[in-house]
Parts: structure tokens; C-alpha cells; sequence
């Protein structure tokens, strides 16, 4: 038997368009964790689809355990003992989280002659094995209850409960928070010592630094090389996976700012079920400033770019924007009088999916002059044009170039596209939400020096993330806010680390 | 009273039989606008049997019971239709239902007159039934149907097959991930689906008229829809809104007869199940939650 219990020899993968695995090979030992590195589109996800059994190779070989395989199927994955934990999760969200595990091979009992799920005893088995392996959950709650990082203990336990012995993680930290990614840092390493041999697909360095034996990256399509993780600087694999020198802290100058350009004055946000989720929110923020609210997910910062964007009402205060009172304008006056607006979720608010690049590149201006005339006709052309000059210019790589379908695109290219139209809006307040969330560092580095090459040129900016590095590299002022209300706003310099992270935990407002 | 509980029973029990059909599709994830279809679809194929055997068996009952029979495998089969539709080519399930619908009744209108000329030699556009035998004043089938409809909660909830079922109506991704197969699972329940309303139809032309023709089931295959959308895609609560349609209905027949209204009164009363469901619209809306699937063709591919 060999030495190694994954074999993935000369693979190579095409789609239309693009070849998203060019004689790619990379060899796993049995416990180890084993990591995949490279910018979004690089063909990892692609490469561990065709181990799962999602696609199929159009040229090379697989080995399992020393044996030749055809893994046609998912189903045949897993017979393979085989498992892997999706990007995005494979749920049934009314169910519960046992049924959800078992789902596909239930215990059964017989009750005259029909079978009937044994969900007792399935209720049992799933709570010894969440013991067994130390990832805590209750096995009669809903999915639709639980947060996102128990569901994702739901998926991986589904895999042990197949008893699959190669498991493969998508980007697993992507929708965890800093505290629940160390959590399941330590439950990949339980796993890994319990035998399990670990395949990790992500762009994150730290995290790779953190757990991994061994890191193959990819660049574009492309095996770069294959390196011991301990043995290799963090800054010599950024540059690999990249393909050039990256730099981790953002070159700035001092700031210039200039007259104000929003107020927001004692805004508070009340939702449908009376919470208060902004309360007396007041700040402003001038020209050439980068504004940052600071905060754990979910204590009101969306709310408060979203309400500043008009896109959810407030309840009390008034937002100004160059003086003027603009609480009561529609979203449409409120671009029109200079808001530009990168929303979190790029694909509900940001992006029609199904949308062609340049169709989407125009949105907010579609109704004008020269993209379309006063009868209400789109000029196809003009509309071409502006698309394959942004394409040009902020370098959006995508398969068909302006008439590709935006859904096909990777995130980070779907991104640059929004920013580069919001851009394009020259407005006077440019709002970024987690511009950078789930992009590699490439992509990242890229975006931040756009936020301040925006800023020189005199914009102020409203900056949203849940990156705490981010917030200390690019912001001049920030703003820290917890359960809604903010805490302390102060210019950059004058705070530490972990003065802001006492704010985001609500301390120093005790003090 | 008595009368009116009675007649509502008539009235709910086969509209429940006929909800259940679209329960059964639309948690499967198939959007089910073609009970109707099925419904009439399945009785026509059960009262023609009837119809045949009533020659050769006079006075017997047994034509009834295979009626019943044949009208769940006839709703079944023409189900098929819709299924292939919608999974195997991906069809727009609205559309597909709409269809089905219109289809049967053109379909069952032309057969019923043709046949009646070619086979029995009459010229009739309906199929003239026996009258479905009665025990403790309540018909049989309203006991069958309480039969069908327990056994079809029990497959729902409790056996594995009915897990999968619900699973493919919320997350068929999630489905397919568990190595079971989405597309086997949906024709199955839009089948049994569709023999649900046939039943439910052949139960209808019995109590209804006593005979069976293209017009005496428009309408209710929508009412049953709304029956199943109020009780929120659940067995249990569907059960409720039917009683609720039935029983308004039959106070309604009752109070036209008791204060000796002319008849045409009657035909005022038919809306009452039709406005009492405008009335419930208003305050259910907000609070039901269709299967997060419902009506989109699942493709492997799509992530």
C-alpha cells in the first residue's frame, strides 16, 4: 500500500471558456491536514469536487488508498469514505439537526412491515458522536435556530457519521467569527489526531500557518508547488498564491480633511419585532476622511449604512449630507445627491445575478444619458463600451468579458464589479460594507487601496468590517459600537488593538 | 344541525382528500396548481369503470368500491404529466399546472360524450352513478378517505420515505448530498399526489350529483389549495381549514332552506366558501411559509 491515501495525478479540468485545472498533482498523507491555497478562482474548489465526485476529469488519474478510482458521484465519494463540508451548506432547514445527519442512511425500524425512522435511537447516536469528537450541539434543535458555525458542526458531523475518513473542508472559516474560527481550528486538529486525514481549501494564510502539515498552492489553474507549512514564511506563500510581492499593511498618507459631508444626528432604528437596533447613533464625517465602525457582526452597523443608503427607515434623527437634511429622501435622491453604496450582501443588493457584466455595471445610471436616450431605449452600445473600459481598468476577469452572466463570475471579481460602478458614481460619501468579506489577499490589498486612493481624492468614506486589521489599516476615525449604541469614536491613532476589541466587547462602556 | 354536519363532512372530506395531493407535491418542492386536473381526471377514469360494471351488476356496490380504485390509479397516472413536466423537463410548474387543468377538462368533456354514444349508446354528457352506500348515515368513503388521509400523515412524518419527501420540498441540494435521488422522490409524491385528488373527485361526483361530468369539478381543485396554503402545507391544520369550507357551506345550503329563500339563492351560497377564503387571505398571509423549494426545478449543477 502506499504512503499516500489521496493520489490526484496530471489532473486537468476545462470549462467553457476557462481551464480551471491544468496537470494538476498532489499526493495527501494519511493525518495529515493538508491545505490548498490560492486566490478565488485559482481551481481549488474545482479540484476537490472532482475527489468528491461532483465533476469528473477530463484528463488524469485519482487514487484512493493506493487504488485506481472513477469517483463518479458524491454517493460514490462517500463510499470511498470521503466526505466534504460545501462553502455553502447542504441543509434542510426545518428539520432537525439529527435528522439532518442521518438523512440518507436512517436507522430503521420496522412497524408492520413499513419503515419508520428510528429517531430515538438516531437522537442517541448523533449525541454520543458529537461527544465522541467534541463538537457540541443539541441534536433536537431546528437548523433554522442554530447559528451558522453549529451548522456547520451539523455538516461535519453528517461526514463522521458516514464514517468518512478523508474530509474535505470549502473555505470553512469564511462565515465564522474570529472566536468560532479558533473553535474549529481546534476541532480540525482533534479530528486530524483522531486519525482523520483533513484537506483544507481556503486563501487564509493565518489559518494555514495555524493547523496545516502541508500547503499546495495554485495560481490560476496551476500547481505552483507544495511546501511544509512550518518550514515557510507566511510572506513567501502570499507571494506564491498571489504570483507577485504582496505587502500586508496598506502605504497611507496622513489624512486631509476637509468640510463635512455627512451628519448623522441621534439616528435610531427600530425593526419590526420593536427592537432597537441603532440607538443615538451621532457622527460626522468630512472630506478625505475614512470613517470606520468597529464591532462584532450583528450589534447595528449594517443598520446604520443602511439607513444612511435609505434602504431601511429610521425611527428618530436626521442624516444630513452636505448640509442638507436628506432623513425623508428616496434611495434614487439620495444617489442622485452623491451616496455610493457597496452593500454587504453583493448578492441580493449589489449585483442582479442573472444580469450580464455590463448590464450591471450600468445599474444606478441606466436611465441616463448616454446609456439610454428620452424615448427609453437602451443604447447597446454605449452601454458595451462603458463595460469593457471598466473591465480594462480595474482588471474584472470573467469568462465572456462584458457579456458574461454575472452569477458565473468568482466573488472577487463580482466585487470589483460593484466597486468599480459605485465608483464610477462620483459621488461624495462612498459607504463600503465588508468590502473585502470573503476575498483572497490579492483581491483584498487590491480594494483597500482603492478605499484610500477614493479618500485622497477628497471622497469621505464610510468603511463597515468586521476585520479589526482592516479597520486599524485604513480608518482615520473610528467609531466602535456594541448592542447598537456607540461607544467611542476617536481618530485612529490615539487606539489600540485591544482598546477597540474592549469597546466591541462592550467593556469600556462600563468603565 | 345534524344535516349540517353531515353535508359538510360530504362537502370537507373529499376537498381534504384533494388538499393532500397538493400537500404531497408541493413539500416534494413541485408546485401543484393541477389538483383540479387530477381530480377530474381520476373520476372520469372511476366513473366510467362504474358505469360499465353497473350494467352486468345491478344493485351491487362493488362497482363503487372499484370506481374508488380506479379513480386513485387513473389521478395518478395522468399526475405523471405534470411530473414529467416539470422535473424531467423543467417546465414552468405554474404553467404546467394551468394547463392540466384546462386539458382534463376538455379532455374528460369529449370522452364522456363519446363514450356514452359508443359504449352504452346514449347521448349524455354525464356518467349517471348509483347511489354510494351510507353506514351511520355518513357515506362509505368518508371513511376511506379518513383511512388515506391517516395513513398519508403517517408516510409523511414517520417513514423514511417521507423525510425525503419534506427534505426535497426545503433543501433537494441537501437531498441529493445524502445520496438520495431528488427526482425519484418528486414523481413519486406528485403521482400519489394525483391519486389523492382522483379520489377525492370520484367521491365528489358520487355525493355531489350522483353522476359524473366535466362540469362538476371546476373550482374546487383551487379551494383545496387554499385549504392546504392556510394550513400551512400541514396535514393536521388542512384538515381544519376543509371542515371550516365544508361546514360554511352546508349552514349556508341550510339557512337558504329554512328561511325558504328561492333557489337561486342557492347560487349565492356557492361563493361563501369562495369569500370566506378571500376573508382568510387577509389574516393568514402573513404567517404561512411555503416549503423554501416550492416550484424550482432542481438542477444538479446549480450551487
Amino acid at each position: 500500500m502506499s504512503e499516500y491515501i489521496v493520489e490526484m495525478k496530471n489532473i486537468t479540468k476545462r470549462f467553457p471558456g476557462i481551464v480551471a485545472n491544468s496537470d494538476v498533482s498532489i499526493s495527501i498523507k494519511k493525518g495529515e491536514i493538508f491545505a490548498l491555497l490560492g486566490e478565488n478562482g485559482a481551481g481549488k474548489s474545482t479540484l476537490m469536487s472532482m475527489l468528491f465526485g461532483m465533476y469528473e476529469p477530463d484528463e488524469g488519474e485519482i487514487y484512493i488508498r493506493g487504488e485506481k478510482v472513477q469517483i463518479t458521484s458524491p454517493n460514490k465519494a462517500t463510499e470511498l469514505n470521503i466526505g466534504m463540508v460545501h462553502q455553502h451548506f447542504k441543509l434542510v432547514s426545518n428539520y432537525t439537526i439529527t435528522e439532518n445527519i442521518i438523512m440518507g442512511t436512517e436507522p430503521v425500524k420496522k412497524i408492520l412491515g413499513i419503515p419508520v425512522v428510528d429517531i430515538k435511537r438516531a437522537n442517541e447516536e448523533v449525541a454520543e458522536l458529537s461527544k465522541k469528537y467534541g463538537l457540541d450541539v443539541n441534536p433536537t434543535d431546528v437548523i433554522s435556530d442554530i447559528p451558522v458555525s453549529t451548522q456547520q458542526r451539523v455538516e461535519i458531523l453528517k461526514m463522521l457519521y458516514r464514517e468518512a475518513e478523508i474530509l474535505i473542508f470549502d473555505e470553512p472559516t469564511a462565515v465564522l467569527t474570529p472566536q468560532e474560527i479558533n473553535s474549529l481550528l481546534d476541532i480540525i486538529r482533534g479530528l486530524r489526531d483522531g486519525g482523520k486525514t483533513i484537506i483544507l481549501i481556503t486563501h487564509k494564510l493565518d489559518e494555514i500557518k495555524q493547523v496545516a502539515d502541508r500547503c499546495a498552492i495554485l495560481n490560476r489553474g496551476k500547481l505552483i508547488d507544495i511546501l511544509d507549512v512550518k518550514d515557510t514564511p507566511t510572506k513567501t506563500m502570499a507571494n506564491l498564491m498571489v504570483g507577485r510581492e504582496v505587502s500586508f499593511t496598506v502605504d497611507k498618507s496622513p489624512a486631509n480633511f476637509g468640510e463635512e459631508v455627512l451628519k448623522v444626528q441621534n439616528v435610531t432604528v427600530i425593526n419590526q419585532n420593536k427592537l432597537k437596533l441603532v440607538e443615538d447613533a451621532s457622527f460626522t464625517i468630512h472630506k478625505g476622511e475614512i470613517f470606520a465602525i468597529a464591532g462584532v457582526s450583528g450589534n447595528g452597523q449594517v443598520e446604520i449604512a443602511d439607513a444612511i443608503a435609505g434602504t431601511i427607515p429610521i425611527s428618530s434623527g436626521n442624516i444630513y449630507l452636505k448640509g442638507k437634511d436628506i432623513t425623508k429622501e428616496s434611495i434614487k435622491n439620495r444617489v442622485e445627491s452623491g451616496i455610493a453604496y457597496i452593500p454587504e450582501d453583493r448578492h441580493n443588493c449589489g449585483l442582479i445575478m442573472d444580469f450580464s457584466l455590463a448590464e450591471d455595471l450600468i445599474l444606478k445610471k441606466h436611465h441616463k444619458h448616454p446609456y439610454s436616450d428620452k424615448k427609453g431605449f437602451l443604447n447597446a452600445s454605449e452601454i458595451s463600451n462603458h463595460a469593457n473600459l471598466l473591465i480594462e481598468r480595474e482588471d474584472i476577469r470573467s469568462g465572456q468579458g462584458e457579456k458574461t452572466i454575472v452569477r458565473s463570475m468568482s466573488g472577487g471579481n463580482q466585487q470589483k464589479a460593484i466597486i468599480a460602478r459605485e465608483i464610477e458614481l462620483n459621488a461624495d460619501l462612498i459607504i463600503f460594507v465588508q468590502p473585502t468579506r470573503g476575498l483572497d489577499i490579492g483581491a483584498i490589498e487590491n480594494i483597500r487601496k482603492k478605499i484610500i486612493a477614493e479618500r485622497d481624492a477628497g471622497k469621505a468614506i464610510l468603511l463597515i468590517s468586521l476585520e479589526l486589521d482592516e479597520i486599524m489599516n485604513c480608518a482615520d476615525t473610528i467609531a466602535v459600537i456594541y448592542n447598537g449604541k456607540i461607544q467611542n469614536i476617536a481618530p485612529t491613532h490615539t487606539l489600540s488593538v485591544n482598546e477597540v476589541g474592549e469597546y466591541m466587547m462592550g467593556v469600556g462602556h462600563n468603565e | 344541525m345534524s344535516t349540517i354536519i353531515l353535508n359538510g363532512l360530504a362537502f370537507s372530506l373529499p376537498l381534504l382528500a384533494m388538499a393532500l395531493s397538493g400537500i404531497f407535491s408541493e413539500r416534494s418542492g413541485v408546485t401543484n396548481l393541477a389538483v383540479e386536473g387530477f381530480q377530474g381526471f381520476g373520476a372520469f377514469c372511476g366513473a366510467f369503470i362504474a358505469l360499465v360494471l353497473q350494467q352486468s351488476m345491478k344493485g351491487s356496490d362493488v362497482p363503487y368500491y372499484v370506481a374508488l380504485i380506479i379513480s386513485f390509479v387513473g389521478g395518478a397516472l395522468f399526475a405523471l404529466i405534470h411530473a414529467l413536466m416539470c422535473i424531467r423537463f423543467k417546465a414552468n410548474q405554474v404553467i404546467s399546472g394551468v394547463v392540466i387543468n384546462i386539458f382534463a377538462m376538455a379532455l374528460t368533456a369529449y370522452f364522456t360524450k363519446y363514450l356514452n354514444l359508443a359504449v352504452f349508446g346514449a347521448s349524455s354528457d354525464k356518467f349517471v352513478l348509483n347511489i354510494a352506500p351510507k353506514v351511520f348515515g355518513l357515506y362509505t368513503f368518508e371513511y376511506i378517505i379518513v383511512a388515506v388521509v391517516a395513513v398519508a400523515w403517517f408516510v409523511m412524518y414517520k417513514t423514511t420515505f417521507g423525510m425525503y419527501l419534506r427534505a426535497c420540498g426545503d433543501n433537494p441540494q441537501a437531498v441529493d448530498a445524502a445520496g438520495v435521488n431528488v427526482a425519484k422522490i418528486r414523481y413519486i409524491a406528485v403521482s400519489l399526489g394525483g391519486g389523492f385528488a382522483g379520489l377525492g373527485g370520484i367521491c365528489y361526483a358520487y355525493s355531489i350529483s350522483s353522476n359524473f361530468s366535466s362540469n362538476i369539478y371546476s373550482g374546487y381543485g383551487y379551494l383545496a389549495i387554499a385549504a392546504l396554503i392556510f394550513g400551512n402545507w400541514n396535514v393536521m391544520p388542512t384538515l381544519f381549514a376543509c371542515f371550516l369550507f365544508g361546514f360554511a357551506r352546508s349552514a349556508g345550503y341550510q339557512i337558504v332552506q329554512i328561511a325558504e329563500l328561492p333557489s337561486s339563492y342557492q347560487d349565492l351560497i356557492m361563493i361563501l366558501p369562495y369569500v370566506l377564503t378571500l376573508i382568510m387571505l387577509i389574516f393568514f398571509s402573513k404567517k404561512t411559509h411555503a416549503p423554501r423549494a416550492l416550484g424550482v426545478s432542481y438542477d444538479k449543477g446549480s450551487r
